[in-house]
């Protein structure tokens, strides 16, 4: 679900400080009652204010041994004036996020690429996903296996990704809401249980790997309710075929402003979850000694599904999965991969540092 | 008083100077410690030429000069150097104080020139101004004395570091009678106590009366004059 | 034959200086202790050439760092930078070719303009802040944290970030508007914060890429692409491959070296001149201690028969050149900081010569530069100590204590064969071409050329008053004077050397700024020609509908538009100005042509390169060159033309051909001729008033002269710190004349007694000396005079064309000559009558009776 913090931060502001001389760019609205198409929801969604495209997964080595990845592409759209007849115009904006979890050493590295659409250089399709930032690239090919090539100063990602099951939409067929208002909502599907192959590469060596991957995709003109604080989010795939995504949004202060999530089991049964239904309960925490930033790394998830209370354990590949993208003007969040009863899946934790502005 | 040890042994000198002109040959002259020999004759006959030999300044062109058995002809001009500063003490006629340093200073200067124990030096030149009769004098400076007083500073300094040979060239003729005579006696006594051989170039028969030895400068070579 | 082989005997020491130092110590002790004054003056005349040295040196680096810090400001640091040749830019489908480049890690295109606020200049950066924040991040701009603010303007196209600088110059507050002007256009802007990361002292404004090109009318093209590299050779052997003619590769060093390389003249040239008042402290040092050993020649020859060393003697005389040494540059370095503090606090990096506009600098603690200097100051003092010290070892101990006078023999013939072979080899130096740029063979020549005539100074004395010793009529202290220097030319050399050089060095830079000075008046005269010029600021132009206004403006005879932008040759040079301007059909008669090509082919486009473009580019008349204006363009020299104002070269081609090879139809200076009657000014009011009232205001308008008048005293300010370090050496060796000659003076006490007891009355031995010094004064003014006259033709044809890149004709300063020779007369005869009232002071028995 839930990771565009980025751009629309930038964006919110920009739009308040805009002056009144500038034509006011108009975002849709996300409203209930959509079908989502494909492949062309795969695509970009130039027109919305913020959109991702958001794998996250469990790898493999030959030789047994588990890795945590995430590979992200942001694209946003800033409120400038649409009159602007250069090609530099900030129409889209694209962002891409990449990590890179080892256990053994416990350290998790990333790597970040930021550009504005055009040139050549940086662009985001529409009809299929095919998005890349000069040397970074996501794209879905005619047979509906999806890749990513990803290659940084200390690592590299080549990736493959064939569906097993078809996307699941979250929410009300594919509109999900995230506040009390109707349009504090986007629309969003998810791709569970992604079969990974492909390569890694570490130290200038690159080993072959496998796994299972989860992606989300998501769209959105209006994200976050003023009154929150950050979210917690998990995208769990289990050993049976089920998979299972949660979230809440947090309210400043304490509370929660929103929550929701969807169960699917193998034979498509499928179990959408109202705010009500689901809760996170802090576990253990860990605190980053880099921002001093403290996050529930390990969480018991109860979910209201099938008639009964559900609980999962998330137990945490290694404590310290915490990204620190403010150099680029981007937030500290937690991205972290882990473990639960039958299943395996990645939590997010944002807002532990300060609250996040969207 | 006299010592048997010969400290200055000049065998068959001779010398031109340009011109040319002979000015003397065949020069023999033994003077021994203790002994103050004052040579006489008339200007021109090549006196100060004879001492600048002796002394290391200028060079024979025939003979040879040794002083307490270093034969000076041997020696390159380093050689001379050293020799001439701790081997020789000299009195000259204008006395050549040095105006800048204290009258201490002056005295000590030979003795600074081989060693730097400015301390030792500054003792020992203390007790030759004693002896000159300058004793409370050596903190002062050369413009402060007589002419007699400022040569007597100039016995001092040449007898500082004991050297075996004195050389005088007319020490009184910028003085008085009366101061003449009262600094030959002083520098007569202390070529003797000092067991120094002291050769005084003068023309004064006055001031070589005060000499153990009176020879004569002339055609004729060194002549002892024996009208004494 | 064992003697052959056998160890040397055991020796008593030998007379080791060492063993020595007590009585060396006593020695320079006593002679401080009674001579204070003069040790102090001769630390002081190499204190004044360190302090010089240093300071212009300290002013220097300091400018240039300030400058290096302006250009990595507006840089923004990167590595490698793509830039454009001209001001028009480049087609900004270059960036994702420069970026796909092997070896380019990311690419930051950059949009540059000359900007103001108000009247405040700055440059305006448009870039992406997204490329910028990798590339260049002291670009990027910070906003002040608050509660509801973040980084939230990168992309408002409606926002500005000033540096520090342009903030506090406009007088902005964070938050307020500002209109900001550039390439003719005036926007209203945000500012939104600061750039914190740039050096404080430049005025640079940051705004977003494609809001600055689409504002300022500058869609389609970039200026600049600031590169991160991943593998720097081959991203650079790509490029240069690769690069269209309108843009060009260029490094931080690169870009350094195009200021460095502007004023790097002007700069060596003020450090040889710092140097020359040191060369005079050396001469200096060298009189003092000269003097000082004749006068103690027999305490020399005392201690020499008492036993001391000749070894001694030179290790005396150069200790007291050593401590002067230390004691004076010590002293210079302190007085050099203070200098070069002052100097930057008052009149500016470039010492008010115009190279570093807009930066403010610091002094810049230069360690190296300390130690050289400290160390030239010492080198002078121990070699001007050592020479004399030579001399008194050598002279004979027994010929030198019986000696009571000067040892001087009138019949000796005076060597005039040195002085010759020195000068010989300083022309021939000086002939040889520039090393670098720089002209280090004229320098060596001049020096060599000075060397030799110091040497010929004894001959040239001699040579002078050879008629005047022969005459046996005339006042009897005029006779002795005469006869006193001719017989001893070397003593009047001695105290004549450091003026001689330093007046030789002062006649030959005012000859060469005389000359300048002259060129350039008369090149203004004949270019500002027009009654009335007018030019835009800030990248505002005329258009062609303005200009056929202008054009019916009542009292115009003629108007001539025209066109100058900076175009840049070579990256590590500073570019050339590009002016187009009506030139084909009727050449303009403003032009000085000083070379011409035979007629050209009517197919050749003609270009009109200045003097000094000629001698960087090489480019002669009848020449085909490429000029990077609309890709590859060639040229042909149809001229070379005199100028004074462009000293990195400029080329001129016709206005038509110009606006059919860029397009540009853009002018931004006009040159009016008005008709006889006609008052420029109302004129000038009556064009101002036709103007578009937005260009109004961005119009200056001037008449010739007042041109002429502002050319002129930038000219003269840039060249008032040569005055004063001319002034200065002049001044250390006037001093130096005033030393030697009342110590020579007082050193002939005894002949001055002598010469009483003999009936010469006091006055007439006033007047004696008095005739001496102003003959020495007259002699070294003579001297100095010739031999500057030479050393200006080096600099003039020399130095100037190999520095500056332009030749002019030698002009001679009569009045200055005049006043030198007659200032070094007096102050020279004044001087000696001083002395010798001091000398002559003494009863003449006791002069005569004094042994010392």
């Amino acid at each position: 679900m839930a990771r565009s913090w980025i751009p629309l931060g930038w964006i919110a502001a920009v739009a308040a400080i805009a002056p009144a001389a500038t034509p006011a760019v108009s975002y849709p609205v996300v409203a209930p009652g959509i079908a989502l198409r494909f492949p062309a929801d795969h695509g970009a969604h130039p027109a919305f204010r913020t959109e991702w495209w958001y794998f996250t997964g469990w790898l493999r080595t030959a030789d047994g041994k588990d890795l945590g990845f995430q590979v992200t592409f942001f694209r946003t759209r800033p409120p400038i004036d649409t009159r602007n007849p250069s090609r530099f115009a900030a129409r889209q904006v694209l962002f891409a996020h990449a990590a890179l979890s080892d256990p053994k050493t416990g350290k998790l590295s990333h790597s970040e690429r930021a550009a504005r659409v055009g040139f050549g250089l940086a662009e985001a399709r529409t009809g299929d996903a095919d998005v890349s930032i000069r040397d970074w690239r996501l794209r879905r090919a005619g047979d509906g296996r999806w890749a990513t090539r990803v290659t940084a100063q200390d690592f590299g990602l080549d990736l493959s990704f064939q569906p097993t099951q078809p996307p699941p939409p979250q929410g009300r067929g594919g509109y999900s809401r995230k506040g009390a208002q109707p349009d504090e909502a986007s629309y969003y599907y998810s791709v569970p249980h992604l079969r990974v192959r492909g390569q890694v590469t570490r130290a200038g060596k690159t080993v072959p790997v496998t796994g299972e991957a989860w992606l989300d995709r998501e769209w959105s003109s209006d994200y976050l309710a003023p009154a929150a604080q950050g979210w917690d989010w998990t995208g769990l795939n289990f050993d049976d075929g089920s998979a299972l995504m949660a979230f809440r949004i947090r309210r400043k202060g304490g509370g929660t402003v929103w929550a929701g999530g969807s169960l699917r089991r193998p034979d498509g049964r499928m179990t959408v979850f109202a705010p009500g239904d689901v809760a996170f309960r802090t576990l253990a925490t860990w605190r980053s000694k880099a921002t001093g930033a403290v996050y529930p790394v390990s969480q018991e998830l109860s979910v209201r599904a099938e008639g009964r209370v559900q609980r999962w354990r998330l137990v945490p590949m290694f404590a310290a999965q915490e990204l620190d993208t403010r150099r680029s003007g981007m937030p500290v969040y937690w991205e972290g991969a882990v473990r639960t009863r039958g299943g395996r899946g990645y939590l997010e934790l944002t807002g532990y540092d300060r609250a996040l502005r969207m | 008083m006299q010592d048997d040890r010969t400290l200055l042994a000049v065998r068959a000198l001779g010398k031109s100077v340009p011109g040319p002109r002979l000015l003397f040959q065949h020069l023999e002259l033994d003077v021994g410690a203790g002994e103050l020999v004052a040579i006489i004759g008339e200007s021109g006959v090549g006196k100060s030429t004879l001492l600048n030999i002796l002394a290391g300044l200028d060079e024979a062109d025939e003979g040879s000069v040794a002083i307490d058995g270093t034969v000076l002809g041997t020696l390159d001009d380093t050689a001379r150097t050293r020799l001439r500063r701790e081997r020789i003490g000299f009195v000259f006629q204008a006395f050549h104080i040095l105006p800048y340093l204290t009258l201490q200073q002056n005295v000590a200067l030979p003795l600074t020139l081989v060693s730097p124990d400015a301390a030792a030096a500054g003792t020992r030149a203390e007790a030759m101004l004693e002896a000159v009769g300058l004793g409370e004098r050596g903190d002062g400076y050369a413009r402060d004395l007589s002419g007699g007083e400022l040569q007597r500073v100039a016995i001092a300094r040449a007898l500082v570091h004991r050297p075996a040979l004195i050389l005088a060239d007319e020490p009184t003729g910028n003085l008085d009678p009366e101061t003449a005579a009262r600094v030959l006696s002083l520098f007569a006594g202390a070529v003797r106590d000092n067991k120094a051989a002291g050769v005084m170039v003068t023309h004064s028969d006055a001031s070589a009366a005060i000499a153990d030895r009176v020879l004569t400068l002339g055609r004729d070579g060194l002549v002892e004059r024996r009208d004494r | 034959m064992i003697a052959d082989v056998r160890p040397a005997a055991p020796r008593p020491p030998e007379p080791r200086l060492w063993s020595a130092r007590v009585a060396l110590g006593w020695l320079i002790a006593g002679e401080w202790r009674f001579h204070p004054a003069r040790f102090v003056m001769t630390a002081v005349a190499i204190a004044v050439g360190v302090a010089l040295g240093f300071a212009v040196h300290l002013v220097n680096g300091s400018a240039l760092a300030s400058f290096d810090g302006a250009m990595r400001g507006v840089s923004g640091a990167a590595e490698l930078s793509v830039r454009a040749t001209s001001p028009l830019g480049f087609d900004e489908r270059l960036y994702p070719r420069v970026a796909r480049t092997d070896g380019v890690a990311d690419t930051s295109p950059v949009v540059r303009l000359d900007a103001r606020i108000g009247t405040k200049r700055l440059t305006l950066l448009g870039v992406d802040v997204v490329r910028a924040a990798v590339v260049t991040p002291s670009l990027i701009g910070a906003r002040p944290q608050g509660a509801d603010t973040g980084n939230d303007a990168v992309f408002d196209e409606d926002t500005l970030f000033l540096s520090r600088a342009a903030l506090t110059q406009v007088g902005a507050k964070i938050g307020s508007r500002v209109t900001v002007v550039a390439n003719g256009r005036s926007v209203p802007l945000r500012v939104a914060g600061t750039l914190p990361a740039t050096d404080a002292a430049v005025a640079v404004g940051v705004m977003d890429i494609a809001a600055a090109q689409w504002r300022f009318g500058r869609l389609g093209r970039i200026d600049r692409l600031d590169l991160a590299l991943s593998d720097r050779g081959a991203a650079e052997a790509a490029l240069r491959a690769t690069l269209p003619a309108d843009a060009i590769l260029s490094t931080a060093e690169t870009q350094n070296a195009q200021g460095d390389s502007l004023s790097r003249a002007y700069r060596v040239n003020l450090d040889m001149l710092a140097l020359v008042a040191l060369l005079t402290g050396g001469f200096l040092v060298y009189s003092a201690q000269s003097l000082s050993v004749v006068r103690r020649q027999r305490a020399f020859a005392l201690l020499r028969t008492l036993g001391m060393p000749r070894g001694g003697i030179i290790a005396a005389v150069v200790v007291e050149g050593l401590a002067i040494g230390l004691v004076g540059a010590s002293a210079g370095l302190v007085m050099g900081y203070a200098l070069a503090w002052g100097a930057l606090h008052w009149f500016g990096g470039d010492l008010g010569a115009g190279y570093f506009g807009g930066a403010t600098a610091h002094v810049v603690i230069q360690p190296v530069a300390a130690l050289g200097f400290f160390s030239l100051g010492l080198l002078a003092s121990i070699l001007g100590s050592a020479l004399p010290a030579r001399v008194a070892a050598r002279a004979a101990p027994a010929a030198a204590l019986k000696n009571a006078g000067d040892v001087l023999d009138p019949r000796r013939r005076v060597a005039w064969w040195p002085a010759v072979a020195l000068l010989v080899a300083g022309g021939g130096a000086a002939l040889l071409p520039a090393v670098g740029g720089l002209p280090l063979f004229g320098f060596a020549g001049m020096a060599l050329m000075l060397a030799g005539g110091v040497a010929g100074v004894p001959w040239f004395a001699r040579t002078l008053l050879t008629p005047l010793a022969k005459r046996t009529r005339g006042s009897v202290p005029g006779l002795l004077a005469i006869r006193h220097l001719h017989g001893a030319p070397g003593e009047a050399a001695t105290a004549l050397c450091g003026i001689v050089a330093s007046t030789a060095l002062m006649i030959a830079m005012a000859t060469m700024v005389t000359s300048f000075r002259g060129a350039v008046d008369e090149w203004l005269n004949q270019v500002l020609g027009a009654d009335l010029y007018l030019r835009t600021t800030a990248g505002a132009s005329f258009d062609p509908a303005t200009r056929t206004r202008l054009a019916t403006t009542p009292g115009i005879e003629r108007l001539a538009f025209s066109r100058q932008i900076p175009l840049t040759i070579a990256a590590d040079r500073p570019p050339v100005s590009l002016i187009a301007r009506p030139e084909r059909g009727g050449r303009d008669p403003l032009l000085v042509l000083i070379q011409t090509a035979p007629p050209l082919p009517k197919t050749a486009l003609p270009v009109w390169v200045s003097e000094p473009a000629q001698r960087l580019y090489g480019w002669d008349p009848g020449e085909r060159i490429t000029l990077p204006i609309a890709g590859r363009t060639q040229f042909v020299v149809a001229g070379v033309w005199r100028d004074y104002g462009r000293q990195a070269g400029a080329v001129l081609i016709d206005e038509g051909d110009y606006q059919r090879l860029t397009g540009d139809d853009a002018r931004d200076e006009i040159s009016a001729m008005i008709a006889p009657s006609r008052d420029p000014a109302q004129v000038a009011r009556a064009i101002t008033a036709k103007l578009p009232a937005g260009l109004r205001e961005q119009v200056e308008v001037s008449q010739p002269a007042t041109l002429r008048r502002l050319a002129l005293t930038i000219f003269d300010r840039s060249f008032a710190v040569t005055y004063l370090l001319e002034a200065v050496a002049i001044l250390v060796g006037l001093a130096g004349v005033a030393a030697t000659m009342s110590a020579q003076t007082i050193a002939r006490e005894r002949e001055f007694g002598m010469l009483r007891h003999l009936g010469l009355t006091r006055r007439q031995l006033t007047s004696m000396l008095a005739t001496e010094g102003a003959i020495v004064g007259l002699t070294g003014a003579l001297a100095g005079i010739g031999l500057g006259l030479l050393l200006s033709q080096v600099l003039i044809h020399v130095i100037n064309p190999q520095s500056f890149n332009w030749t002019m004709t030698t002009r001679v300063p009569i009045g200055t000559l005049i006043g030198v020779a007659a200032a070094l007369t007096g102050a020279a005869a004044a001087t000696a009558v001083l002395a010798g009232r001091r000398a002559t002071a003494k009863s003449a028995v006791q002069t005569v009776r004094e042994d010392w």
